[in-house]
């Protein structure tokens, strides 16, 4: 007799795979041409005749994805450090205060996680035309910012919530003001906290594309997603097998961080859902 | 620093910051869509609700509306369908558990626009792989041009949106069914129910505020929803795959309409604002039960 837990496991694989075959199927596609000859692109067989590597080393020199990946890096990198760094205070005051205007505060965040960068993208443009700044980076880094503080309060909150006040609590009975209590107490707890939330920040600005499609004319300044649209938009004919290999670099490192870290989010999502 | 005034020392510069980014590019949107303005963005007379009018007497803009609509419909609709069985078996105890996970979260690591431009790839009519996978399993004997016609674009756009909106509702899935205490199962199971009535008794109540909140969520970020249609069909052909969002960029930035852009903006903005209010009634009653 089969054990229990086997024939489950087959039962629910059979369940699940058709739709991890739709699910894997773009990104198969995506794979399988980053590797294929121009030739074959066109003749659309499943597997390449052979690996040709050098498709990538060709797109890296004609598609100018190396300025695009320092954009999209530089942009990130710089938005996720404000974003955190104005975050965590709000954070600590929510999770640890009790004041007036909390709930305010609390609900202002939730109508600005609603608002998606599209419905404001015509104000925007035109405030940053207004004072010149089309085409400048750290627009950019302002704008996603903006738009991430509510998901970095949210998700800081709801980890800080969950260290115990206890610990505060003795320090201060040693006679540890607050900042100390803070500095050596608060701070090395939430470190995990604040790295998680920091990486879901880097991703958000890592893969934004309406504000970085408006803001960005010309192409030395475009961003990843956008350099990676350009290849194939308003155009005669596309080399698909280099915007496959473009897609494949600009979304695989991305990719495995998140699979490494999506537990994390399960967990702070619903935390935060609860308190 | 005082005890009093320290918490909003703390939340001040978050603040200043998210209002800035939202409350003066909506009070730009309002002025634009209250004047008459040229394609670069100067005011001219200010012409009341001349914008809205316009809109609601342009076919391409009604079209959209109802598009909208059904584009909302059917992901939000299909996506819950689809997540509450998966979410129920990726909560059990199984071989590759951990595997199955990542695979129904890929769609969300990686960004819309990629997923898109690799869907516009994959659809391509004479060289796409769908096509020729189509072929290789015998269902379809000639090529389909998928992206040249609305009545197979849209349907297909429909589809890449369940896809990329099932991870995350999968998750607030997960979150709520980790809150089912094991021993009311255990419970049922002495009483007799099987595990048709242990759903429907006990797993479907206590999942409901978490579907509630699926919903509305998913029902927002559906609706602001832009790069799929955008990479795949920019809208067209002829306007017949085109969204609110879509429209709404293709007025502001293509057609140099920056006024009705801007109403468009607003009606969008009032749509959300409702969806909103509903959310935070949903989730105040949760805090309360």
């Amino acid at each position: 007799m089969m054990n229990s837990k086997l024939k489950r496991s087959i039962l629910f694989w059979l369940f699940l795979s058709p739709i991890v075959v739709v699910i894997l199927f773009p990104y198969a596609v995506m794979t399988i041409t980053s590797f294929k000859s121009a030739t074959e692109v066109l003749n659309p067989t499943w597997w390449p005749e052979e690996l040709h590597w050098q498709n990538f080393s060709e797109m890296w020199q004609t598609s100018g994805i190396a300025s695009a990946l320092a954009n999209s890096l530089y942009v990130s990198a710089l938005s996720t450090l404000l974003t955190i760094a104005v975050s965590i205070p709000a954070a600590y005051a929510l999770s640890r205060y009790q004041f007036a205007g909390r709930n305010a505060y609390r609900q202002f965040l939730l109508v600005s996680q609603m608002l998606s960068p599209i419905v404001l993208v015509i104000g925007l443009f035109r405030l940053v035309a207004n004072v010149g700044m089309i085409d400048n980076l750290n627009v950019l880094v302002i704008i996603y910012t903006g738009f991430n503080i509510a998901f970095c309060v949210w998700m800081l909150q709801s980890y800080f919530s969950t260290i115990p006040r206890d610990l505060e609590e003795a320090a201060w009975m040693e006679g540890a003001n607050r900042w100390r209590t803070l500095r050596s107490v608060f701070l090395p707890l939430a470190v995990p906290a604040m790295v998680v939330t920091a990486i879901f920040t880097f991703i958000n600005a890592w893969n934004e594309f309406v504000i970085a499609l408006t803001m960005l004319r010309k192409e030395e300044n475009y961003t990843l997603p956008i350099r990676v649209l350009s290849l194939v938009a308003g155009r005669y004919t596309v080399d698909w097998h280099y915007v496959m290999a473009a897609a494949f670099v600009a979304s695989v490192p991305v990719a495995i961080l998140f699979a490494w870290l999506q537990r994390y989010l399960v967990r702070g999502l619903s935390i935060g859902a609860v308190k | 620093m005082q005890r009093a005034t320290a918490p909003y020392f703390l939340i001040l510069p978050s603040f200043v910051l998210a209002a800035a980014i939202i409350l003066w590019p909506l009070k730009e949107i309002v002025s634009l869509s209250l004047h008459d303005v040229n394609r670069f963005g100067m005011l001219r007379d200010f012409v009341g609700l001349e914008h809205f009018r316009v809109l609601f007497a342009d076919p391409d803009f009604i079209a959209a509306t109802w598009r909208t609509l059904i584009w909302t419909v059917c992901v939000v609709l299909g996506t819950l369908i689809v997540s509450v069985p998966i979410a129920l078996i990726l909560n059990e105890d199984f071989y590759g558990r951990g595997i199955a996970r990542i695979l129904i979260m890929l769609p969300w690591a990686i960004s819309l626009s990629m997923t898109a431009v690799v869907w516009r790839w994959a659809l391509n009519g004479e060289s796409g792989m769908l096509n020729s996978a189509l072929r290789d399993l015998g269902l379809i004997n000639s090529n389909i041009q998928w992206l040249a016609e609305a009545s197979t674009a849209f349907p297909m756009q429909i589809l890449i949106g369940i896809l990329v909106s099932m991870p995350f509702t999968v998750t607030i899935f997960l979150g709520g069914l980790s809150s089912v205490p094991d021993d009311l199962y255990e419970a049922a199971a002495t009483e007799g129910a099987g595990r048709w009535d242990q759903f429907r008794l006990i797993t479907l109540p206590l999942l409901r505020p978490f579907i509630n909140i699926a919903f509305v969520l998913n029902t927002i970020y559906v609706f602001n929803s832009f790069p799929i249609i955008w990479v795949t069909t920019q809208g067209g052909p002829a306007n017949s795959t085109h969204i609110l969002v879509t429209y709404l960029y293709e007025l502001g930035f293509r057609l140099g309409r920056l006024g009705d852009a801007a109403a468009v903006s607003l009606i969008m903005f009032v749509i959300l604002l409702v969806f909103t209010l509903i959310y935070v009634r949903l989730a105040m009653r949760e805090e309360k039960a």
